[in-house]
């Protein structure tokens, strides 16, 4: 038990070590599909010359959609390279590279020219409103980089930078591409749109379906932009058994997890309606003639003497069989009963014994009928 | 002509135009038999069908009132007011013996079990509306929302629902939101309710009343009488009636969290639940004594109201990291103000990197029940758990848990164990997976272990077989026993949405000597895995 006095430690040291931001910077391959781009371009020598983004990239400022288009065409080459089809290796002096070789690699006279293969990326985006923002701000420092390619695109690391209210999960839609009903188109020929590049804490890795308790439990968390409500209802409050979820007979292994307490099995089922439903019915319980009542197979045979120390400590795996009747049969204090108190030495006068006396006394009436054994001040004789 | 003219002129002054609004629906249908043992004390063992039929319905109508049509023509961002309903309707019965079926009490005595066993009216007949409620986004520029109808509240412990409403609220100029719930809480008793939203420790049967004697003090417990014919339903218990458990439970909560605050987050909340007391039942002058009601109230000791839930809550988390390190920290906590006691808690980091993650925490679980429920009495003993787990995501898929219980007060005892999972995809149709456990300490001693094989031979159809054995040693002085069990899926993909799944498990041991169990599912609803 050393050991876990040092966890909080830990968690706080680490805090104060790393203290830093987790950041996610890789793209996503089912927002920028894969791409084919072979061509010889620079961009860092046409930044030297001062050749502007605009000069090529016109429509970047009028654009209001990421279906556009806005790689430059032969055309806006042709504005500063003396291009001519009809001359495949022409050179002019002092003129920039207007050979056909010099951007196309493996040119041939008698070969159809590569073209140029990019998928539209699946999201809504407006350049043309963001058209006071440096076109480095988004694609980064292009003044080293030669071919530009889907590296050099926004992640949405770099989009919440500014776009703070991003991480609203109403906001979500305000990019990607949202099917009917508003939630998040999430399939793509490509492949699932799944988080792993936001940076938000939602990372669905492996497993993911079984153990998402954190992620869930995040303030703000987006869940509910791609998945309805239902999807989390159909499961926490099924009525058919998850079957990537208790895998296997989990009729045999359930009490193995029922004891960890790994899942949470209140966090699914009422343990005084499903549990105590199933176990009685089966015969687990104490209502109908059974080989399990009385005869040790259950509980042992001197479970009168054993019980005390069980109830008090699991009381809630006592809750999955029995009804509270089960154990007023002998603890209440009404006449002519056993009157076997259980509560514990100091209980008149605790905390918890003026907590539930001064906020439900409906539960002590349940014992107790008499107007002097009420109050947490009461003393026995 | 006349009539036609007016009937014209009418229709012309009073049309509008017509709306029409996304809407989004996915309704699934499933179809469940198999067979459960009822163990018996005399002759053998019977099995139980459940012969179990439900059906969804999930539905979103989008942005009623086309209040965001003209942002999303013109693309500017989902700021403005937004009008949503979502709701998820449940129909569910069992028509198998189960539920359906008699149980021998005496050789004299067999009732219907739903009249033994009132809790299986969890599945007979029901229908639920898990959740339905108006959501309005975007008042007061943005900054307030809210949910009206049957909405879901969730501490970080449970989800429970509410027939109310919730409002949330950012507050100006700082990164916070406050968010107020206020309704009354959804039980079984509720229409349509359903009996898992519902605080834990309270039956709905069982129930009695104290019925007074010749002289004061001489009376008993006696089961409530519902005084009414035995209509031999069996869609409801005849006999058991527990009138606490249907009354109003009026529910008011206020939390107050950070928002738009990335890598750090933390809600500090509220929730309080409470019901009047049952008066009189029936006539007063049923009993040769005065009967004042549920309770009994003879020197005016029965409260008006109690509380069945009031608790507070805090959670935190994070999200840090050096490099390619990423650590999330996260810690929550809850008090019981009705119990006087901290009834959960947690604290633990989650660490990942590349394709390994760890997680170490320890929890801290004290059970509190229903302000109702005597349970709340008998739980004395809260345990504080270490936990440590790890997962390894590569070609080979491996996973690693470890825990540490130590019950505390006058009776301190652990237990503790572990498990080991191995699971590799051998070629892209074949897939291994080994499992290993063993728990010990107080509870007795598990171990145990499993191996899988699935085999995808179409694209279309699974097949996973499962072998199964659990030794069980407890620690009471009852005898050692060694279960082992072997189960047979198969997973049929009969159309885009649709599969059948068909599983037959079988165990072996000494008191189940060969239980037999078929399971067939159809889902019309069918989505993989990813």
């Amino acid at each position: 038990m050393k050991i876990v006095r040092y966890i909080p430690l830990l968690v706080i040291g680490l805090g104060v070590a790393i203290g830093q931001p987790h950041q996610t910077d890789d793209w996503s391959p089912i927002i920028y599909p894969d791409q084919r781009i072979p061509l010889i371009f620079s961009h860092a020598k046409h930044q030297q010359r001062g050749v502007a983004c605009v000069a090529c990239h016109a429509g970047a400022t009028t654009s209001r959609s990421a279906v556009d288009n806005l790689l430059p065409t032969e055309l806006e080459c042709r504005a500063c390279h003396p291009i001519d089809r009809n001359e495949p290796e022409r050179v002019v002096a002092a003129a920039p590279p207007a050979r056909c070789a010099a951007c196309h690699p493996g040119y041939a006279p008698d070969k159809p020219v590569q073209r140029v293969y990019l998928e539209t990326p699946p999201l809504k985006f407006d350049h043309a409103a963001h058209v006071k923002t440096p076109c480095s701000g988004c694609h980064g420092d292009l003044s080293k980089v030669d071919l530009a390619t889907r590296a050099h695109l926004p992640t949405m690391q770099s989009c919440l930078a500014c776009h703070t209210a991003g991480t609203d999960q109403r906001r979500c839609a305000d990019c990607h591409l949202a099917k009917l009903g508003g939630l998040i188109e999430t399939d793509y020929p490509q492949g699932s749109l799944v988080p792993k590049h936001s940076g938000m804490g939602d990372v669905h890795g492996r497993g993911f379906a079984k153990d998402h308790r954190q992620e869930a439990m995040q303030l703000d968390a987006t869940c509910g932009a791609c998945h309805d409500r239902s999807e989390c209802v159909a499961c926490h409050q099924g009525v058919s058994r998850p079957l990537e979820f208790h895998v296997g007979n989990y009729l045999l292994t359930h009490a193995v997890e029922a004891r960890r307490g790994t899942p949470d099995c209140s966090a699914c089922h009422r343990a005084q309606s499903f549990c105590v439903g199933c176990h009685e019915r089966s015969g687990l319980g104490n209502r109908a003639p059974s080989e399990f009542v009385g005869t040790g197979a259950f509980h042992p045979p001197n479970w009168i003497a054993l019980h005390p120390r069980d109830a008090k400590r699991n009381i809630t795996t006592c809750a999955s069989c029995h009804r509270e009747e089960d154990c007023m049969n002998c603890h209440s204090a009404e006449p002519m009963s056993m009157r076997a108190s259980p509560h514990p030495k100091g209980w008149r006068g605790s905390a918890k014994c003026k907590a539930l006396d001064s906020k439900n006394r409906r539960m002590c009436l349940r014992c107790h009928i008499t107007q002097d054994e009420l109050g947490c001040d009461w003393r026995a004789n | 002509m006349r009539r036609a003219c007016i009937a014209a002129i009418v229709l012309a002054v009073s049309s509008v135009p017509a709306d029409a609004y996304e809407f989004w629906l996915r309704a699934r249908t499933f179809g469940q038999a198999y067979q459960l043992r009822e163990y018996r004390l005399v002759g053998p063992d019977l099995f139980l069908g459940r012969r179990r039929f439900t059906q969804t319905l999930a539905l979103r109508i989008w942005d009623i009132g086309n209040f965001a049509a003209d942002r999303r023509r013109a693309r500017l961002p989902d700021n403005g007011l937004r009008i949503t309903w979502q709701s998820y309707l449940r129909i569910d019965h069992d028509f198998g013996l189960f539920t359906s079926g008699r149980v021998k009490l005496t050789e004299a005595t067999r009732r219907d079990a739903i009249d033994v066993y009132p809790e299986l009216a969890e599945s007979v007949a029901g229908l639920d509306l898990l959740y339905g409620h108006m959501s309005i986004d975007g008042l007061a520029g943005g900054r307030v929302s809210l949910q009206l109808g049957r909405v879901l509240v969730d501490d970080g412990w449970g989800t429970s629902g509410v027939d109310g409403g919730t409002a949330r609220a950012l507050v100006p100029s700082t990164p916070l939101a406050v968010t107020v719930t206020g309704g009354v809480r959804v039980r079984a008793s509720s229409p349509l309710g359903l009996s898992a939203y519902e605080l834990d420790g309270t039956s709905g049967a069982g129930c009695r009343e104290y019925v007074e004697g010749p002289t004061p003090g001489t009376g008993a417990w006696k089961l409530i009488d519902r005084n009414r014919a035995i209509t031999n339903t069996r869609l409801e218990s005849d006999y058991e009636y527990c009138p606490q458990r249907e009354r109003l439970q009026p529910t008011i909560g206020v939390a107050v969290a950070t928002s738009k605050l990335r890598h750090i987050g933390a809600e500090l909340g509220y929730r309080r639940t409470w019901s009047s007391t049952v008066g009189v039942i029936d006539g007063v002058d049923r009993l040769d004594y005065p009967d004042l009601g549920l309770y009994p109230n003879d020197f005016g000791q029965a409260p008006g109201s109690g509380v069945n839930e009031e608790r507070v809550h805090l959670r935190l988390h994070g999200e840090l990291a050096r490099g390619k390190l990423a650590v999330r920290p996260f810690a929550s906590a809850r008090y019981s103000l009705l119990h006087a006691v901290l009834d959960r808690a947690d604290l633990g980091v989650r660490l990942e990197r590349g394709k390994h993650g760890l997680e170490p925490k320890v929890e801290y679980f004290y059970p509190t029940f229903d302000g109702d429920s005597i349970f709340n009495v008998f739980s004395i003993e809260p345990a504080a758990d270490a936990r440590i787990g790890y997962r390894y995501d590569g070609e080979v898929r491996a996973t690693a848990n470890a825990w540490l219980r130590r019950y505390t007060g006058g009776n301190a005892a652990y237990a503790g164990g572990s498990d080991v999972s191995v699971e590799r995809d051998v070629t892209s149709r074949l897939r291994t997976r080994l499992d290993g456990l063993w728990d010990d300490g107080y509870g007795g001693r598990r171990a145990g272990g499993s191996g899988e094989v699935g085999w995808r031979p179409t694209m279309t159809s699974w097949v996973r077989g499962r072998v199964i054995v659990l030794g069980v040693a407890p620690d009471d002085g009852r005898p050692r026993y060694v279960s082992t069990s072997t189960m047979l899926s198969s997973t049929l993909e009969l159309g885009d949405v649709a599969a059948l799944h068909l599983i037959g498990e079988s165990s072996f041991d000494d008191r189940q000597n060969g239980q037999l169990r078929a399971l067939v599912i159809l889902d019309l609803a069918f989505a993989p895995e990813p």
